[in-house]
């Protein structure tokens, strides 16, 4: 019947139609949508430069797909007085998202890049589309980052930062203590309402009918608005000022549900019913994440408190199943990577005290950890990196201390590798009589390291630039810290070494902005590690050293070099969000992999991807680009 | 697309459009100082049996509508004509079109009234206009004794007289479409044709607005201009 159907459909109907299934969202709409698509379209054309969509065109009225050719977002960056491009949008893409969802107009000056054709609909189909297709729905709000982000920092921001758990967000509401509701009828003066509401100490009230139906909420919120706009005196009965039909679900949704549902329509309150609609209960945004504390903070707790190495071994697959449930919700790449740091900080400390009350060497030493784990990056795969910084007490030369502590690392080095910190294939460890230093040697390190190095030899080293203290006093290592931070500011060789060796790992992407694959033998594979992450890391941490910024970790040397000028804030935050999101993508395959059963690798192949995800992952490589080419603007290299 | 034939031909024996004939079809245009951005424009595609329009016939006909610069996908028409008694196993494999596809067809004479009444006396524009202004005008004849002359434009002239250093490496259809790096769903189908044919238009409307060209007549004088330019070389 449908290839029937679509027989009966002009040749050039059935061309577009088939034009869009090669592309997302459309891929996944059905045909009669398509159909809709294809005959309400205009097909336009824009040459080389021409302005397809500009902030001055007021609010967008149009939603348009690249047919062939590109378009770029064009923005003015006021301190250089030029033009940047902001973001390009190939065939297949759709565009604008956030200002057609939103009803304003755009905020970016979209622009031809290339002789470009676009299919383009007026706002009525796209409603018509939008409320009757769930993908293209979907699509749409997914992609509004406006919106993604209010989704993401509500649920992320409440529920992970208040440690989400593991399971809390799929508790059914009805386990949930529903607050009794406090209702009122729709008759009830505003006055009386508001009252009721101040005598339970509550933000809402829900107005329901004589069967208990709910109808309407009102809220402290719309009380302001009545009064701001002047809607009318408050013995006006509630009826006229609520919201009406309020958002409600059964009692057997989870609180993932509620909190979506919430986040998406900016709702703080929902009302849950039984089967036959009847109001059971409120459940308020409050609620919801207040029950989530829990498991973070008890898994750190039990591993910090944990008297056997064996507890500890066996609480590591908690912290996957932790890891595995927060990237399910979707949670912030950034936010997880810290989690799972702190849990690992947690363990080592762990791992630290219990041999130091078995086997206490003597000496105080400051345990530091260095590369991602200095900068508090890490993910399920991680190495060991790590060293010791002591101090040598007064009569005992610095190989009398070694002789004292590298047995003891040598136990932590080994025990951590039971704890599923693999050991380090370049020695990098504390056992290492070469990374077991005072600090007058760490210093001294230091000064041949900043003054003679080679790009060679840079490369290995580049890691120690990213320390961090995990155990022990940290006076020592931040004493350490500014004398080499004030000799890498000074040496702006070092500096331009540093960049040139920055710029040795380029973003795969090939002139085309199609995906540069490792090589011929691994075809499709691209390394997020490496190719990906890598780019970001290093061309940020010459700017950091640069600049005095003494944090380690990628994300927040970005916002520190913003906050001091270095970085434009929208590029900040457009080096952000790329980073995370390579980020998200890399850790969803290693829980991919985990539940698969194989080793966890940094590979990926992008086919395997959705093509949204596939699209952010070649912006995010754009984004690499542009933050190398500011290194190479700065180092002139 | 049959079904709009139906409804259309239902209203016109019920009097709504006319009687079945010509006399209430629209006028064609001439080339005066309407604004190309205001205009709407046809851009037709013929498949036929053959080359000669003397002993060719007609079997496909697509077209699109160009309104505003812009290509209109609900305004088009697409249609394949009922010609039983024709032999057309010459350029069946051209067009993909088999006989058995045309019995399915329509009654000749409805869907060229319906084509008039459609093209509303707009110009018409197509690649090599010449010939289908030819078949167009030699079937419009016979079938329907209809002799009004519309305004033809030929798009093979329009893209050299914007684009005069384009290396196409040829003046077919094709070269241009690759020249501007267009994908044409289906060659040799009259709608597909039809649609590449527009979306060359668009391209060079755009450059037009470029230059200054803003009405169907400075259209239609420069490419007149470009044409002398032409023979002069020619000679």
């Amino acid at each position: 019947m449908a290839s029937n159907q679509d027989s009966n459909r002009p040749q050039n109907t059935r061309a577009i139609m088939s034009f869009l299934r090669e592309h997302a969202p459309f891929s996944s709409m059905d045909d009669a949508h398509l159909a809709h698509f294809a005959e309400h379209a205009t097909l336009r054309f824009f040459a080389d430069g021409d302005e397809v969509l500009s902030p001055d065109d007021g609010v967008v009225k149009r939603f348009y797909v690249v047919k062939q050719g590109r378009i770029r977002g064009e923005r003015h960056n006021e301190k250089e007085d030029r033009t940047e491009t902001t973001f390009e949008i190939s065939r297949g893409e759709c565009f604008p998202l956030a200002a057609i969802i939103g009803e304003r107009p755009t905020r970016t000056l979209h622009r031809a890049d290339g002789d470009t054709f676009c299919l383009s609909i007026e706002q009525d189909a796209f409603i018509t589309l939008f409320s009757e297709s769930d993908p293209f729905r979907d699509f749409c709000l997914r992609g509004v980052s406006s919106l993604l982000d209010q989704v993401n920092q509500r649920i992320q921001s409440n529920a992970m930062a208040s440690m989400g758990s593991s399971n809390s967000l799929d508790t059914p509401l009805e386990r949930y203590a529903l607050r009794n509701p406090i209702v009122c009828s729709p008759d009830l003066p505003v006055r009386k309402a508001v009252a009721r509401m101040h005598e339970n100490n509550v933000g809402s009230i829900i107005i329901t009918d004589d069967n208990r139906h709910p109808i309407g909420i009102f809220t402290l919120r719309d009380l302001r608005t009545m009064i701001a706009e002047e809607k009318g005196p408050l013995d006006t009965p509630v009826r006229q000022v609520m919201t009406p039909d309020p958002c409600r679900l059964p009692a057997d949704a989870d609180a993932f549900e509620a909190a979506m549902l919430m986040a998406e329509h900016h709702f703080a309150h929902l009302c849950v019913v039984d089967d036959e609609q009847r109001l059971i209960g409120v459940v308020s945004e409050r609620d919801l994440f207040a029950l989530q504390r829990v498991d973070l903070v008890n898994l750190a707790r039990t591993i910090g408190t944990a008297t056997h190495l064996r507890t500890l071994v066996s609480l590591r697959s908690d912290v996957s199943r932790l890891v595995d449930a927060m990237l399910a919700h979707g949670a912030d790449s950034g936010q997880v990577v810290k989690i799972i740091t702190t849990l690992n900080d947690v363990t080592v400390r762990r791992v630290l005290e219990l041999n130091l009350k078995k086997n206490d060497p003597g000496i105080p030493f400051t345990w530091l950890t260095f590369g991602s784990e200095g900068r508090q990056e890490q993910t399920l795969l991680t190495d060991q990196d790590n060293g010791i910084l002591f101090r040598t007490p007064e009569g005992m030369t610095e190989e009398q201390v070694r002789e004292k502590l590298l047995p003891f690392a040598q136990t932590i080095n080994k025990e951590l590798a039971e704890c599923g910190f693999t050991l380090c294939k370049g020695n990098i460890m504390a056992s290492n009589p070469k990374l077991c230093l005072s600090d007058r040697e760490w210093d001294d390190w230091f000064i041949r390291f900043i003054d003679a190095s080679t790009p060679q030899n840079l490369v290995y080293s580049s890691i120690f630039l990213d320390m961090r203290a995990v155990f022990g006093p940290t006076e020592p290592l931040h004493e350490l810290l500014e004398k080499v931070l004030a000799r890498i500011r000074k040496n702006a060789l070092f500096q331009k070494m540093l960049a040139g060796n920055a710029l040795q790992r380029k973003p795969p992407l090939t002139m085309f902005r199609n995906f540069r694959y490792l090589n011929e033998e691994k075809k499709h594979a691209l390394d997020l590690k490496r190719q990906g992450l890598a780019p970001f890391v290093e061309a940020v941490r010459v700017f950091a050293l640069a600049n005095g910024v003494e944090t380690a970790n990628t994300l927040e040397r970005m916002e520190e070099l913003a906050k001091r000028g270095v970085f434009d804030p929208k590029d900040a935050n457009a080096w952000k969000e790329a980073y995370s999101l390579i980020q998200a993508i890399r850790m969803r395959a290693h829980q991919e992999m985990l539940d698969r059963g194989e080793e966890l690798t940094n590979y990926i192949d992008p086919d395997d991807l959705n093509p949204l995800d596939r699209r952010i992952l070649r912006e995010s490589f754009r984004q690499a680009q542009r933050l190398q080419q500011k290194l190479e603007v700065t180092y002139q290299l | 697309m049959l079904d709009y034939i139906k409804q259309w031909l239902e209203r016109r024996r019920a009097g709504q459009i006319g009687a079945h004939e010509q006399d209430n079809l629209p006028a064609p245009k001439s080339a005066g100082d309407q604004l190309l951005s205001d205009s709407r424009l046809i851009v037709l595609d013929l498949e036929t049996t053959g080359l000669n329009a003397a002993k060719d016939e007609v079997i496909a006909i697509g077209a699109v509508a160009i309104s505003g610069g812009v290509i209109h996908l609900e305004d088009q028409f697409d249609l394949i004509l009922r010609r039983p008694e024709l032999d057309i196993s010459e350029t069946v494999l051209i067009h993909g079109i088999g006989p058995e596809a045309l019995t399915q067809g329509h009654e000749t004479e409805d869907a060229l009234l319906y084509l008039l009444d459609w093209m509303n006396g707009d110009p018409v524009l197509a690649y090599h206009s010449a010939f289908d202004q030819k078949f167009l005008e030699k079937t419009l004849r016979v079938e329907l004794g209809y002799t009004q002359q519309h305004l033809w434009i030929d798009v093979a002239d329009l893209l050299p007289a914007f684009f005069p250093d384009a290396k196409t490496g040829g003046k077919r259809l094709d070269n241009w479409a690759d020249f501007f790096g267009l994908e044409v769903s289906e060659r040799h189908h009259a709608a597909a044709d039809a649609l590449a044919t527009a979306e060359l238009t668009l391209v060079a409307l755009n450059k037009a607005g470029k230059e200054d060209v803003k009405t169907l007549k400075e259209l239609n004088d420069k490419l007149r201009y470009h044409r002398r330019l032409q023979n002069m070389h020619r000679f």
